[in-house]
């Protein structure tokens, strides 16, 4: 029973992690319509940017000075890194092709991947980078007869505090309303008087913040390592899949779904765990080729 | 109040309208008529500011807005209301009609110029019905219903000039006559329209003044019912 509790919370644990990766780049879609492949590259580097700024000389000054609050106040920082490098990637390398044909959009955001890999590479080099000090100074609680680290459970804190204020966000606030109208019809939009270009920043922004956001809650608990960012957006992909691109709901049923069968199928059948999500993917994509919550 | 001089506009490689001008003057409905394909889009979206104008000028209270984006046309007092609406199918007919209401009320803010009509007042005014379906998302709107939103979405910015696409298209005749009324009151508001048109007898009942355009060309100006005595225009329109 204890067993199968902690794998629950390990699997809410992925599932906040990967809901704020994926919503991310469903709400760039769903308002670019642009499938940003470098999305999981900005995750990595949210997570290289906190760990450095935690691990690094401002990280021991403050938590010397403040102790795990202020390790916990410079997580984010890897997050408003990355919302600030997407506010520069829009209108720099993705607002002149939205005239052109989709491929383009692909290639420019592979390309983009690949140089974000290789900036990754040459800034941070091959050793991992952790903020392993946040969890440690917050040590477990037991759970039947086993300790869990504590730091997991504001992690699903988190995930679940986010998918809230972005439900809230979008379809409660005045600029929710502007987002959605955006993304509904570009051009009404601009006719009544809505600078669509500076909607695109801001989405844009927002989209990579939750991939930064991503990668500043994961790193205390995991090292920040070449190639997460790779399989990050694999795995996004598969939640986006799922639960419909463009959709909040779909990316939170989506992220659930996803890591409820990984943490199975790590328990359970580990040889064809990857597997088994594919399947997943490819019978909804047969079924409902617009995702459970997706629109056509 | 807007004057369009010589426009040649393009959609992608098809020279679409040559030479085009009108004018629109304070508190005056103008109909712009033309079979389909005749332009008639194309000039109010160039107005509008979809498509480039490759030469001449399209001045609004004088000044000139050629290369003006959109949204800085919506902000100088246009209102626009699609052929096909433009009704956002995934927001509720109130949000619809608050984005609009926001625009105007910052406008209205940023001109510092006198107490802005209430809006809201207006549009309802206009289409009393709209009130009961705020709660309704778009989607689900008839498509009489659809242009009654679209026009007083388009209201409630208060613009100075309304451009209309179609308005009366695809109306059952007695919904023609309430839209034809609406479009009355819209002009003792104080707001000059307009408005393409592909039916002539509608035209004459409520332009002050028309335009006929065939094949991207201005081929009559002029009152009403001079057009219908033109056998040019006539002709023209029956293709």
């Amino acid at each position: 029973m204890t067993i199968f509790i902690i794998q629950i919370l390990n699997s809410l644990f992925y599932a906040a992690v990967l809901f704020l990766i994926a919503a991310g780049l469903s709400l760039i879609y769903g308002v670019m319509r642009i499938v940003n492949l470098a999305h999981g590259s900005l995750y990595a580097l949210g997570a290289y940017v906190s760990a450095w700024v935690v691990g690094g000389a401002v990280g021991h000054a403050m938590s010397g000075a403040l102790g795990l609050a202020g390790a916990l106040l410079l997580l984010p920082i890897g997050a408003v890194v990355i919302a600030a490098v997407g506010a520069l990637i829009e209108p720099t390398l993705l607002r002149p092709l939205y005239r052109r044909p989709e491929e383009y959009h692909l290639l420019i955001t592979f390309g983009l991947l690949m140089i974000l890999e290789d900036a990754m590479k040459l800034l941070f080099g091959g050793t991992p980078l952790s903020a392993g000090s946040i969890m440690d100074s917050m040590g477990s609680i037991p759970i039947g007869r086993l300790l869990y680290p504590t730091y997991n459970l504001v992690v699903v804190a988190i995930g679940l505090i986010a998918a809230l204020g972005l439900w809230w966000f979008i379809y409660r606030t005045r600029f929710g309303v502007i987002l959605r109208a955006t993304s509904q019809d570009r051009r009404m939009a601009a006719a009544l008087g809505l600078n669509v270009g500076r909607v695109y920043v801001q989405a844009f922004a927002i989209g990579c913040f939750m991939a930064g956001l991503g990668g500043a809650v994961v790193v205390p608990a995991q090292a920040a390592v070449l190639g997460m960012g790779v399989e990050a957006l694999v795995l996004a992909f598969v939640v986006v899949v799922i639960g419909g691109l463009g959709s909040l709901e779909g990316a939170l049923v989506g992220a659930l779904i996803v890591s409820l069968v990984r943490t199975a199928g790590i328990q359970f059948f580990p040889e064809i765990e990857l597997a088994v999500l594919y399947l997943i993917a490819t019978a909804v994509l047969l079924i409902r080729p617009t995702g459970l919550f997706g629109r056509a | 109040m807007l004057a369009v001089e010589g426009i040649d506009t393009y959609r992608g490689p098809a020279h679409i309208l040559n030479g085009v001008s009108l004018h629109v003057d304070r508190q005056e409905v103008v109909c712009l008529v033309g079979r389909n394909g005749a332009g008639k889009t194309t000039t109010i979206e160039s107005i509008m500011g979809f498509l480039p104008v490759r030469s001449g000028r399209i001045l609004f209270h004088d000044e000139d807005m050629t290369t003006l984006p959109p949204h800085e046309r919506a902000k100088r007092g246009i209102g626009y209301s699609p052929e096909d609406c433009g009704v956002f199918p995934d927001l509720s007919v109130g949000e619809n009609l608050m984005i609009s209401r926001w625009l105007g009320d910052t406008v209205a803010r940023r001109r510092n110029g006198g107490p802005r009509p209430d809006a809201e007042a207006q549009a309802f005014g206009l289409f009393p019905e709209v009130r009961n379906l705020l709660q309704r998302r778009g989607l689900h709107l008839s498509g009489g219903q659809r242009k009654m939103v679209a026009i007083a979405r388009a209201i409630m910015l208060s613009p100075a000039l309304l451009l209309l696409d179609e308005a009366f298209e695809g109306l059952a005749p007695v919904v023609v006559n309430r839209f034809a009324e609406a479009v009355m009151k819209i002009k003792a508001m104080g707001v000059s329209i307009l408005m393409a048109e592909s039916h002539l007898g509608a035209a004459t009942r409520i332009g002050d003044r028309l335009y006929a355009i065939d094949r991207g060309e201005i081929i009559f100006h002029g009152p009403p019912q001079a057009a219908l005595a033109d056998e040019k225009v006539v002709k023209a329109l029956r293709g």
